[in-house]
């Protein structure tokens, strides 16, 4: 199992996939989105590589992306670097129908799940959803 | 001629608009068809922008001006001053 899922499944909302070298940040990410907007939006946290050191195991991201495309559909937020990878090499494994309903977000990771969870909880859609969390690019915190 | 309504609702003491009452008001607002703003400390947010109410960095106590334009603008301010209001922890 890929990491943190919160209630949510089955229910129609858009969900969020993150990605991130580590399993802590990728989990606390999601205790933090749930926490904010709720139970509702369906979170998969993948954090660390196959071995569980810090790395990105693009087994687990290609399998969350094809789920998330078998449901209501996901935004992908990742950190950086070979996430970042992981991320593409998936997308290029998925098809052209699968990749519509799986829309990667060029985001920072935190800021971004944020705004995506709580716009996803509205029942928004998943390019919607991802320009929320593209948002967070330009969002002033001072 | 769209509908503007504009009301002000002042946080309760002991609650920050931080992250999870954020949310909380966020989601609301975002119900509503009208845009909808929240000012705060001479800051001026999209009320549907969890991002932008967290950067307005209201505390307790704080008064927040509330601005909606939209055929719901009257029933937008009047859900999001009460909820302001009932916020907690």
């Amino acid at each position: 199992m890929p990491g943190v899922t919160t209630e949510g499944g089955e229910n129609g909302y858009v969900g969020l996939i993150l990605v991130s070298h580590s399993a802590s940040i990728a989990e606390g990410v999601a205790e933090l989105v749930a926490q904010v907007a709720g139970q509702e939006v369906p979170i998969v946290a993948i954090g660390g590589a196959s071995d569980g050191s810090l790395g990105t195991d693009g087994g687990k991201v290609l399998e969350a992306l094809r789920s998330a495309a078998a449901g209501p559909g996901a935004v992908v937020l990742m950190d950086l670097g070979s996430s970042v990878l992981a991320v593409r090499a998936a997308q290029g494994e998925l098809s052209p129908a699968e990749l519509e309903s799986v829309v990667v977000a060029d985001a920072p990771l935190v800021e971004g799940a944020l705004a995506a969870g709580v716009t996803a909880s509205t029942g928004a859609s998943a390019p919607e959803v991802a320009a929320a969390a593209e948002e967070a690019r330009v969002a002033s915190k001072l | 001629m769209p509908a503007s309504s504009e009301r002000t609702a002042v946080l309760p003491g002991e609650v920050a608009l931080h992250a999870r009452p954020a949310g909380a008001f966020v989601k609301d607002a975002a119900r509503f068809q009208s845009s909808i703003a929240v000012a705060a400390n001479g800051k001026r947010a999209n009320a549907k922008s969890i991002l932008e109410v967290l950067g307005l960095g209201a505390t307790g106590g704080t008064e927040l001006t509330l601005s909606a334009s939209g055929d719901d603008a009257a029933e937008a301010v009047d859900h999001l001053a009460t909820l302001v209001t009932e916020l907690a922890e």
